[in-house]
């Protein structure tokens, strides 16, 4: 699997320049207490391993979305990929150089965090927390030279925060601030950014705003951004990779977790992401590339016709729980039809019945629901 | 919100100054002369300001007696008050920072507590022969033997305090922790006192009433040399706590190492609060208020410019509170100790009130 994986995300990222490279990573925790004891049986314990054969590339300019249910070991993958945690096995490259040779220094300035903690520099203007930033660059007394005051002015411009540069960040929203996170990151000019759930907490129009910037950032500035999220929609719609972590039974896997990793389009198509959710009592369709919530159908019901009505009406009879399926010959069926803003539903309940036509999805809804249509059929 | 991105360019929104107006520091530094030449003017015998300014700039005065008790007793002592007022008020601000928690400061999590253990060993421990005159009447050996003590007390401290802070995250539990520590060392000195003969008591009660007064001649030159090299490392440290307002994993993630901060905070914190409540006993309130004041006053959470505005501030209250407990006109003095909490703590109410933004500064 590990290494399938790896022979495929090579011809990718031969076109652009890979910038992190995991080559059989093993994450977990390091536990003196149970080296102890495996030592004590004679055995050698390396660790509480979370996930292990993990084999990922991340290219320059490249916009990637782990995902993965909580427990999993996202932010176990993101500290290990920080440098703040200690593999368990394998290693991490970054910029060409492993990651356990370079100083804590060197890795400030190839790789920054965005991180769900909450800041306490309450008086602390905004400009003045993204100007720290420019930490691993400044001296010893931390002034900013003319060219670190650029880099500063410029990640605040490119995050669209400059009209609250001069506010305090505790008078911020949640979305603006992490706004302000993001361009302290990009003050630390690092060829890779990582993110921890920088959508959480926000609400729609600021998740997108978020994820926009992100996918700006990636195309223009060349960052190699990896964001852990629990938002699949917006994943699958902004990101260039899926790295998703899916836990699996004991057998499959002694770790437990499985990475799938490729374009999102290529693992909903292989039927991957379907396959992966699945496992855990999830239905994914891949048609629509979102969740069924409907375990349970009341019916089957037919569907003709194209474009944006047939899409919505598919919606709204899988909503009040009916599974649809493209078949003109179906007794139980809706031809949709749209003459240039007419729009018309023409509902056939049964053999030989005369077609009722309507006007109004609302309409539609409610005459399926009282008719029982198709009930029996499933 | 409609996104901003890609770059704006409106002058309507000129960048901020990352420094605050350099003419606060200036009033401030003007109010500390001020208050410095108040002290020297006001006690217990009447000395016209005049008089005051001729002795001090060097030119002498008419008054034998009034330039004796001037530059024996009133300049060591204001002195005494501004360099007490400055370390405590970095030690305070720079334990703020790294604990995170707006209540932190020498006397709350057992910094004083510790020098006091420190100093009750040398003053209780040592025999009738060793009252705290005694040790003060041996000069320079004696009161570096005080400073050590109340160093290495207050360094004891801090240590479990920071060894339990490294395992323990929770900011909370861990000033509860550090108060439980400091109860720990006043019993441990209260069974040393209920052994204790009277005097040695007495003298050692004297001691935690805190005192400006005591410290003469070469001490002065002591404590001045230990809290200077304090101050230098906590200003050398201003850049790395800056970063620490981030929290630790941001700081860790901008290539600082936590270790090191963790150390030098120890070691500058111990070396200002221990031997300034070696030689002035335990100074309540200042370390804990003054930051808070000069961050509002300063409206900025930069260190580099909180730890020299945190000095002035430190002198100046320390200062007034001196001028206070010396009830100018009367012969009764009150001890500092009392006076910085009674008169202090109800200014530190107001400016929070009057501000709010304390919350916001340990959100």
């Amino acid at each position: 699997m590990g290494y399938y994986e790896e022979q495929k995300s090579q011809v990718i990222v031969c076109v652009n320049k890979e910038v992190l490279h995991i080559q059989d990573l093993a994450i977990g925790y390091h536990s003196r207490r149970l080296a102890q004891e495996a030592k004590k049986y004679g055995k050698k314990f390396r660790g509480k391993v979370v996930a292990e054969k993990l084999f990922l590339g991340l290219a320059e300019g490249e916009l990637v979305c782990l995902l993965g249910p909580n427990g999993s070991g996202k932010s176990t993958l993101m500290r290990t990929i920080a440098g703040v945690q200690k593999p368990i096995g394998g290693h991490v490259t970054l910029d060409g150089k492993r990651l356990e040779k370079l100083s804590t220094k060197e890795v400030a300035r190839l790789l920054s965090i965005v991180l769900t903690d909450r800041v306490m520099t309450g008086n602390l203007s905004v400009y003045a927390l993204v100007a720290l930033g420019r930490y691993p660059y400044t001296g010893w007394m931390g002034t900013l030279s003319t060219d670190d005051e650029a880099v500063v002015k410029k990640a605040i411009e490119t995050t669209g925060i400059r009209k609250f540069a001069h506010r305090h960040i505790g008078d911020l929203s949640d979305g603006e601030r992490q706004k302000v996170m993001i361009a302290r990151a990009l003050a630390q000019d690092t060829p890779v950014v990582l993110l921890d759930e920088p959508t959480a907490h926000l609400d729609l129009p600021n998740r997108i705003e978020i994820v926009r910037l992100l996918k700006q950032l990636a195309r223009e500035q060349k960052k190699s951004i990896v964001m852990s999220t629990h938002e699949l929609d917006l994943a699958l719609q902004a990101a260039d990779r899926i790295w998703l972590m899916s836990p699996v039974k004991e057998s499959d896997s002694r770790a437990g977790v499985e990475m799938i990793s490729g374009m999102p389009e290529e693992l909903i198509l292989d039927g991957r992401l379907e396959k992966a959710f699945k496992r855990n009592g999830f239905e994914f369709d891949r048609t629509s590339g979102s969740f069924r919530i409907h375990h349970h159908y009341r019916g089957c019901i037919g569907l003709v016709g194209e474009g944006m009505l047939a899409y919505w009406t598919k919606r709204a009879l899988e909503r009040i729980g009916y599974r649809v399926v493209i078949d003109g010959s179906s007794p139980f069926r809706i031809e949709v039809s749209d003459d240039s803003g007419t729009r018309c539903w023409r509902y056939y309940n049964g053999k030989n019945s005369k077609p009722v036509e309507l006007r109004d999805i609302g309409d539609v809804i409610d005459v399926i629901k009282e008719s029982k249509a198709g009930e029996a059929v499933i | 919100m409609v996104s901003q991105a890609g770059g704006q360019t409106g002058t309507d929104h000129p960048w901020p100054l990352l420094s605050p107006k350099s003419s606060l520091i200036v009033l401030l530094f003007a109010v500390a002369v001020f208050f410095f030449l108040l002290d020297l003017v006001l006690g217990s015998v009447k000395i016209p300001f005049g008089s005051v300014i001729g002795i001090v700039s060097g030119r002498g005065c008419d008054n034998e007696a009034w330039e004796k008790i001037v530059t024996y007793i009133r300049i060591p002592k204001a002195l005494t008050a501004v360099i007490a007022g400055a370390a405590l008020s970095v030690s305070g601000l720079q334990m703020q920072t790294l604990f995170r928690n707006p209540l932190a400061g020498p006397s709350v999590l057992g910094i004083s507590a510790g020098a006091s253990l420190g100093v009750a060993m040398i003053m209780l421990a040592s025999g009738a022969a060793a009252n705290s005159f005694a040790i003060r009447q041996l000069g320079l050996g004696g009161s570096w033997l005080i400073v050590v003590a109340s160093t290495l007390g207050a360094a004891f401290v801090l240590l479990i305090v920071l060894g339990i802070a490294i395992r323990i995250k929770d900011n909370i539990v861990l000033l509860i922790v550090g108060i439980m520590v400091g109860n720990i060392t006043i019993s441990i000195i209260s069974i040393w006192q209920y052994f204790s003969e009277p005097e040695q008591i007495q003298d050692y009660l004297i001691w935690t009433f805190g005192s400006l007064g005591g410290v003469l001649g070469s001490q002065l030159y002591v404590l001045a040399t230990v809290v200077a090299i304090g101050l230098l490392i906590s200003f050398a440290a201003s850049k790395s706590l800056n970063v620490m307002l981030l929290g630790e994993n941001y700081a860790r993630s901008l290539g600082m190492s936590t270790l090191y901060i963790r150390i030098t905070v120890i070691a500058a914190t111990s070396l200002l609060a221990g031997s300034v409540t070696g030689f002035c006993g335990p100074i309540g309130f200042i370390g804990i208020a003054v930051p808070h004041l000069t961050r509002s006053m300063l409206n900025t959470s930069d260190h580099r410019f909180l730890m020299p505005s945190s000095c002035l501030v430190g002198a100046i209250l320390m200062l007034g509170c001196d001028i206070i407990a010396q009830m100018p006109g009367s012969q009764t003095t009150l001890p500092i100790n009392a006076v910085t909490a009674l008169i202090g703590s109800p200014v530190v109410i107001w400016v929070i009130m009057k501000n709010r933004n304390l919350k916001s500064s340990f959100a």
